[in-house]
Formats: structure tokens, sequence, C-alpha cells
């Protein structure tokens, strides 16, 4: 009888905490309305929501210092990982009322999804000054309804001392022909080079080829223009032979099995420990490389262009991700939101946490080049500033998930010879034609 | 309790209540949309059957079908073999028995996310590393190939789950009376024809049960799918449950999705009638 | 004789080396999570050369481990609390009612086991979206709705061996119903409310797919977390392995401590 009351005490406890979480749970309520935007006092508290785990550490530290300067504005940075998620964890956060007031959209299909929460910017510091082009995307009629994250670019970064060792002079490379040519030069002194293969192609990743080498060759038939790829009904592939071109030479020279290769290998393992030449990836490696060896990422690496005909030596650079504010929230709160991203980007301080902790390419005029810290990062600005950037960010412009589950996936198909190239092209551009109905 | 009762219906209230909202409404709602171009808001137009028509002309869907029937009968095989296995084997009277069972029983508490990542990283980088060292190609580019991928599942869920199945062996073997056992061994029968003749028949009813949620679990199977391969290359390893969650909320095709969800409640409930049925009458001829 | 008892020990033998496999992946994940960076890269098979515990400090950090544990455990106890307490509630009034009405409720729960939950995820969720019923306590309604079938099933199979008799004597003294149940029946059904409760913490704690759809960050539980590590462009193997040692810890704990229980539990929920 005594064990039955130790059990009936148990179940009674149980019960007890079910009834102190409904009464959490309409006290978090409580906390909601709050949040929702009335200022307690003179507090106003903003939360974002941001998906770049890789600056996650570097933005809470800005935050703190912004608190300090701002007493009455409380900030809560929350971080999503997995890329692939923030957008679905995007919508669960809306629709479970925890609205945040800051939150990145992508391309235009992300625009149109969320364009009734978005609240207009035109009248911040940051879009008077954001490059020209960055804020196509996000523009409809006059209102600017995003704030341009960074700049990416991407191309082939490269082992300066590998290079230097095989005889090959970088700046020479500038046709497919001349990237062949070094390729095969740099494989037949592979043993003396100590390298393993020339590249290491992440063919596991399916952004890796099917979001950015891809975007290269296909931005072309749409201008360079994400809008009118947005707009477009099909897609020609125009290049799609010169893409078949490229993606094979990077398989061939790669370390095998490419599909096995994953980012963290790609950078960190091969690269990083110079097992290889050269990979293709973007400025957003720097730090990667920076945690695993230092000295080579500060003096011993560059960045070149990907050869395609008619733009030879131009770099895809663009803006991946953008700022939105959340118009639901309080005056006050878009108000205080607004406020902290033209800090952000505008003042002293923000702008050094920018470029050295954030890393970033700046979007934004009035950055001085000489204080970006990492030569990847560098070498973009200084492409963009003489106008040798080109190709906007077109692959978040297609049909949701088309770059990365469609495209990708089928090269994937075609790099394991399960498929050859003119079936993927043609079952690409059917499923393309099929969302834009 | 009689059904007018009051206390009966309040004692049934909160279930048939959570039931109907969790279950059977949101079963009957889907079925409907499922036949509309929903969007996950409102539904404008009436289809008819255009949802099932693609779903069968898509190549993606009825791949993945094929791969989870695939999964699915290898896995009932292996760990009805594998659990029946390591029951026997835990049975015998030894000294680690108990720390065996601990062992064997384990990984079935975590997880299936949690220790899909650490496959993850047991089949990339371990077996990597160990067929770089032993000179065996086999055991690099694992999981990027759909055949890698395939049994990269089957092992961990075997890995995972073959505990679980030993413990309702376990269960029924204890039933078989050890008197019997010893009657058999003092008879002279080998080890093998002790199993047929004794064990066997006594244990005969562990695989209605065992086989049942094998093949129900292995069908339903998504964590696992996600954290070690997900859907990787190409797809070609996405099962059914995952092609869902994916359609339904990466690409925002709900309608469709869910006529995806409903096919896979009739394989399900299908699978699982027949073979309860068939044992059933099995263990009736025996 | 002799024969069969070499062979006896040399099963044994191959048992603790097939134990000891089965443990491998885990001794694999618990060294390289002790390792640099660096050093995964290099060498995953043998003992870390620079032990390193600072992974496993910011892991637990980065996870926000001790709020992750509070959500799960909040989520855990109260779900199976419920499910506990109207199961058992149901069985009882099903098992102690003869008629054809409640055989055919009955009959209902069962059947309902046979859907599997993605064949309704996507229609449940846009309902409790908007009923805003997407939190915590909208879950746990949830899990009483998808954990109440198997746990009235066990419940009413274990009525049956509590006789009527009980009832009737309690309500000649005076007992309304749900006295004689709280007072006799349930106390009764303990050995089955364990298992009941094995069956379903086990399951509610390691949820991945329901929680993933439903909670937001603030309230997010274990299993939601573990993609923390693996960003857009990053996969970080030695803070990724050190979080999944630390999610694994209360489980093992658990298990630790209720053995024996457990292993019952769920041959039991199996079996019957």
């Amino acid at each position: 009888m005594k064990r039955n009351k130790v059990f009936i005490g148990i179940i009674s406890l149980l019960l007890v905490s079910v009834l102190a979480l409904a009464g959490c749970s309409s006290k978090d309520d409580a906390n909601k309305e709050k949040d929702n935007g009335k200022t307690t006092g003179d507090q106003v508290t903003v939360d974002i929501f941001q998906f770049k785990v890789e600056i996650k550490d570097q933005l809470e530290a800005l935050v703190k210092v912004y608190e300090d300067e701002n007493p009455n504005v409380k900030i809560n940075v929350k971080t999503v990982g997995g890329g692939n998620d923030y957008g679905a964890t995007l919508k669960t956060t809306f629709s479970s009322g925890e609205e945040p007031a800051i939150f990145n959209i992508g391309g235009p299909s992300d625009v149109e999804e969320y364009k009734d929460y978005l609240v207009d910017m035109s009248d911040t510091e940051s879009a008077k000054i954001a490059l020209e082009g960055t804020l196509d995307t996000v523009t409809q009629g006059e209102e600017v309804l995003g704030l341009p994250f960074n700049q990416e670019g991407y191309g082939l970064i490269y082992n300066k001392r590998v290079f230097e060792e095989a005889g090959i002079n970088p700046d020479e490379i500038v046709s497919f022909a001349d990237l062949e040519k070094a390729v095969e030069s740099l494989d037949s002194q592979k043993e003396a080079l100590g390298i393993d293969a020339v590249f290491a192609l992440a063919g596991k990743e399916k952004w890796v080829i099917g979001n950015h080498l891809a975007n290269i060759f296909f931005a072309p038939e749409f201008n360079n223009d994400p809008m009118q790829a947005y707009e477009a009904t099909t897609i020609a592939f125009e290049k799609s032979d010169e893409l078949k071109r490229h993606l094979d030479l990077e398989a061939k020279y790669s370390v095998q099995p490419v599909l096995s290769l994953d980012y963290s290998q790609q950078v960190e393992q091969l690269f990083s420990l110079e097992k290889v030449a050269m990979i293709q990836q973007g400025n957003w490696v720097f730090n990667s490389i920076y945690d695993m060896d230092p000295e080579l990422a500060e003096n011993n690496i560059g960045l070149l262009p990907v050869p395609v005909e008619g733009y030879e030596g131009k770099i895809p650079a663009g803006v991946p991700m953008y700022w939105g504010v959340n118009g639901n929230k309080d005056d006050a709160v878009v108000q205080a939101s607004k406020d902290f991203l033209d800090w952000m980007y505008t003042s002293e301080a923000g702008k050094t946490a920018v470029l050295e902790e954030f890393k970033f390419v700046p979007a934004y005029e009035g950055y001085d080049a000489e204080q970006i810290s990492d030569p990847l990062s560098q070498t973009i600005y200084e492409y963009a500033s003489e106008g040798e950037t080109i190709y906007g960010w077109v692959y978040p412009a297609a049909p949701t998930g088309w770059s990365e589950n469609v495209l990708g996936a089928a090269m994937q198909k075609y790099l394991s010879g399960d498929a050859t190239w003119e079936e993927i092209i043609d079952d690409s551009r059917s499923k393309w034609e099929v969302e834009r109905q | 309790m009689r059904n007018r009762s009051l206390s009966f219906w309040l004692f049934l209230t909160p279930v048939i209540l959570s039931l109907s909202i969790v279950l059977i409404i949101p079963f009957i709602y889907g079925l409907i949309y499922s036949f509309t171009n929903w969007n996950g808001m409102v539904a404008t137009e009436f289809l008819g059957l255009k949802n099932y028509v693609a779903l069968f002309k898509d190549q993606e869907f009825l791949a993945s079908l094929w791969f989870t029937t695939k999964f699915a009968l290898v896995s009932v095989i292996l760990l009805n073999f594998l659990g029946l296995g390591l029951a026997l084997l835990v049975t015998r009277k030894m000294k680690t028995s108990s720390f065996m069972r601990t062992v064997f029983f384990m990984p079935n508490l975590i997880g299936g996310l949690i220790l899909g990542f650490i496959w993850q990283f047991i089949f990339i980088n371990v077996f990597g590393s160990l067929g770089d060292l032993l000179g065996v190609e086999a055991l690099t580019g694992w999981l990027s190939t759909t055949a890698t991928g395939f049994w990269g599942l089957v092992i961990l869920t075997s890995w995972q789950m073959a505990g679980y199945i030993m413990v309702i062996y376990i269960a029924y073997l204890e039933n078989v009376p050890r008197d019997l056992l010893e009657a058999s061994e003092i008879d002279g029968a080998s080890s093998f024809q002790r199993f047929k003749n004794v064990i066997f028949p006594l244990v005969a009813p562990a695989f209605t049960v065992s086989m049942f949620l094998t093949l129900s679990n292995s069908f339903q199977i998504y964590d696992q799918n996600l954290s070690l391969t997900d859907g990787g290359p190409f797809n070609s390893t996405q099962m059914v449950a995952m092609s869902i969650v994916k359609k339904a909320f990466t690409e925002n095709k709900m309608a469709y999705a869910q006529s995806q969800a409903v096919i896979f409640f009739l394989i399900v409930a299908g699978v699982a009638i027949t073979q309860v049925y068939y044992n059933k009458k099995r263990e009736v001829d025996l | 004789m002799k024969s069969s008892k070499r062979n006896h020990y040399l099963i044994e033998f191959f048992g603790l080396i097939l134990a000891l496999l089965w443990l491998s992946p885990f001794y694999l994940m618990i060294v390289n999570a002790f390792k640099t960076k660096k050093e995964i890269f290099t060498g995953v098979l043998g003992f870390p050369k620079e032990f390193t515990t600072e992974n496993f400090v910011q892991a637990f950090v980065d996870l926000d481990f001790m709020r992750s544990l509070f959500n799960s455990t909040v989520i855990t106890v109260a779900s199976v609390g419920i499910i506990i307490l109207f199961s058992a509630m149901a069985g009882y009034a099903l098992a102690r009612n003869k008629s054809k009405l409640s055989g055919l409720i009955f009959l209902a729960f069962v059947a309902a086991m046979l859907i599997p939950f993605q064949s309704v995820m996507i229609p449940l969720v846009s309902l409790f979206g908007k009923a805003d019923m997407l939190n915590q306590a909208g879950l746990i309604f949830m899990y009483l709705g998808f954990g109440s079938s198997l746990s009235i099933f066990l419940y009413h199979g274990a009525m049956t061996g509590i006789s009527v008799s009980l009832d009737e004597a309690a309500i000649i003294d005076g007992a309304n119903r749900f006295q004689v149940f709280w007072h006799i029946i349930f106390p009764l059904l303990k050995p089955i409310s364990v298992t009941v409760g094995i069956l379903n913490v086990i399951w509610i704690w390691n949820d991945y797919l329901l929680p993933s759809l439903i909670l937001s960050d603030s309230a997010a539980t274990i299993p939601l977390k573990m993609f923390l590590f693996f960003g857009q462009y990053t996969k970080q193997w030695h803070l990724a392995l050190a979080g999944l040692t630390i999610a694994i810890i209360p489980v093992i704990i658990g298990y630790f401590f209720a053995q024996k229980q457990i292993i019952e539990g769920v041959s039991e929920g199996a079996v019957k």
C-alpha cells in the first residue's frame, strides 16, 4: 500500500507539472504580447532570426556593443543551423506566433512569400548607400523591402605555393584552354608537388554544383538579371556544353570518388592540408581555412575566375541574402530594427565589425578596401570596384528548390554515370517549365 | 458501466477528443485535399484524380517507393535473423549474458537522428581512413553511391533495432520450458535439430509480432534517412516518408504531397493487415 | 562433453566480440570528440594526440544545452503524464463496458494505430496553425492523440486481470466511479503504467519530425538542436561529435538506473 502511495504521489506530481506548464504557457503568451511590440517602459526588444552560423558569435558580440550604446534597446539573436532548414524554421516561427523583428530573405520568391510582413526600408541610410544593382530583387515599385547582407563571390581558389612550384602563373589563366593546360601540367607534377589531385570537387554538396557552378553558365542567358530569371517560363541552357566541359574537367582531375566529397572534406581536409591545388568555392571559406592553417589562409591563397566564353576574367558576385524587417511589430520595434541595421552598416564600429569580424565583402559604398582583412574578400571587392564582377546571383530566382534539388541532383546523377548530360539537361528544363506554367 | 452513464463518456472524452482532432479529422481533410489544388491555406479547385495521375508518372516518387520497399524487405529479413540470433546468444547460461543484453539493446533507446549523424561520421571518415590504411577500395566513398547509401541505411537500422527484436524473441524463448530442452539434449538431438524441432515452433508467434513491427517501422523511417544520407546522392536514397516532407515543406506542394501521403497510408495499412492476417492463419494451422 | 564445454566458451567469446563491435560507434564518437578539428582529418582511428575538452565546452554553450534539456523534459513529462492518466481511464471504461458501442470505440483506437504519421502530418500542422496552437501545449495534445491508441490497448488488456467485484464492493461502500478508478483500479494498473510510461518516454524524447514542424527555436528540444553544427557552408565534426555525446548522456544515465524496467517494458509493449 505504501508503494502505491508513492506511485500516486508521482502521478500527482506529473499532473501538477502539466498544470504548471499550462500556466507557464499562458504566461509565455503574455510575454509574447509584450515582445510583439508593446514596449515596457522605454525598453524595446528586437528579435533577430538569422541563418548564417558562421557569424553567430561575431554578430552577438556586435549586438552587445550596440546595447551598451543604446541601453533602451534589447536585441536577441537567434541563429539557425543547416542552411536548408532556415526557410522551414522561419515558417514555423511565424506560424507559432514568435515572429522575429528582423529576419533573412533570399531571392524574389521569398519576397513574394513574405511581402505582407516586410516594411519599406527606403528611408534607411543603408538603402541609400547600397551598391548599385544590389537592391533590384527586393525593390517593388518605390519600396525597398530588404537590405543586402553582404556580397559573396566565388571562383577557383588556388594554393599559391603549389602554383609557383609548378611554374604556373595564375594571371595567365584566362580562357578554358589556359585552365585546361594548367590543370594538365599540375596533374603531371602531382608527386613532386605533394598533392593527391589537382581539384577537390565537392560533388556531395548539391549547392556547390547546382547553385554556384551552374549559375555562372546560365546567368548570361538572363542577362545576369535575377528578375528576368524570375519571370522566365523556360531555360534554354545556351551554355550547357560549356558547363559540361568545366564540370568534366573538375571531376576528372579531382580526388575520387567525387560524389563522396562534402564541403568539409573539400575545404578543410583536402585544401587546407594542401592535398589539392584548387577548389571551386567562394570567399566564405576563409574562416574554415584559417582555423586549420592561418599561415596558408593569410598568405598563400588566391582566387581565379571560372572561365566563361565572352565573360573571361570576371567573377560572379552577388547578394545571397537580405535583411527584412517585420511590419507586424510595433512601430517602435520597427524603428529600432531599422536603426540597428543602419548602425551596423554605417557607423564606424559597425563597419569595422562587418569587415574584420564577419569577414564580409560589403555591399555598400564607403568602405575602405584596405581594411578587408582576408585575401579572398579583397580580391572580390577589387573586382567589384573595377566593374569586373558580373552575373547577379540568378539561382535564387529559379523556381523554388530548382537549382539545388533538380539541377544539382541531376548533375550528381550525371557524375555518377547514371544519366547522360542530354538527359539531365532536358529533364531539368522540363521541370522548370512545369513550375512556371 | 453503461453507455448512457455519464462517467463512461467522461472517462473517454479526453482520448476521443485528441484522437479525433489529431488523427481522424486531419486524415479526412487530407483525403479531401488530395483531390484539390490545396496550397496549405486554401483549395480553389477540385482536380479529381489529377494529383494521383501525376504521382504515378513521377519517376522520383516511384523510385523512392521502390527504394523504400527494397529497404523494408532487406531490413525485415536481416533484423529478424539478427534479433533471433542475438536472443539465442544471450539466453545461454553465461556470466556475461546480461551485459550483452544491455549492450545490444542500447542503440534502440537513442534517437534515429543522433545515430544517423554518428554513422555518417563512421561511414565517411572512419571507413574512408580504414580503406586507405588497408588499401581496400570498397571502404572508401561510402554514402556517395546509391548502393552504399542503401547498405548504410540497412546497417544503421539493423544496428539500432536488432536489440529491440532480440528482446521480443527473448520473451518467447523464455517460455520454452527448460526441461523440454534438457530432454531433447539427453535424446542426443543436435543443436540444429533442437532449434528446428523444439525452439522454432515455440517462437513462431514472435514472428507475427516482430515482422509487423519491423515492416511498419522500416516503411516509415525518416530520421535516419535525414541525418545519414539526406536522400543523396541525387535524391536516390530518399524514402517515401522523406519525399512527403520535402514536397510539402520545402517545395510547398501541399496537395501533391498529401496525395503521396494517402498512397503511403494505403501501403502501410495494407501491408500490416495482410501480414497479421497471414501470420494468424499460419499459427492456427500449426 | 568436453568439446561442448569448449564450444560454450567459444560462443561466449564470440558474443563478447560482437558486443564490443556493437559499442564501437559510440567509442569512435567519444574518442574523436576529444580531438582538435585538424586531428579528426589526419587521424580518425587512434587516440587523441592533443587531448582537448574544449569541444565539449563549446558544444554545450552553443547547444544552449540546459535549456534544450529543460524543454525536452517538460514536453516528455507532461505528454507522458497525460497519456498515462487519460489512457488508463479510457482503458478502464472500455473494459468495464461490455456493450457493442464500447467494442466499436476500442476497435477504432486499435485501427488508428495503422495510420502512419506522415499521412496526417500536413493537414494536422495546417489545422493547428489556423487555431494558433503551434506551440508546446499543442504539441503535448498531439502526443496524447498519437500515443493513446497503443496505451489504451495495453491498459485494456491489463484490465482483464482485475476483477469486477472490486468495483462493485467499492460502489456499495458509496464511492463514485472516479474514486473507484483513482483509489482502486489505477494503483493496480501500476505495472502496465510503467510499461506505457517507458514506451512513450523513449518515443517522445527522441522524436524529431513532429516537434521540428511545431516548436520555435526557443522551445527546441534536444534532437532539434542537432543540426546546429551542420551549417550552410560548414560541417564541424569536432563540435558535432561532442554535441552528440552530450545529447546521449541523459539517455545513458536513464538506462543505467532503469535498465531492467526498460527492457521488460519494451518487451511487454511489443509482445502484447
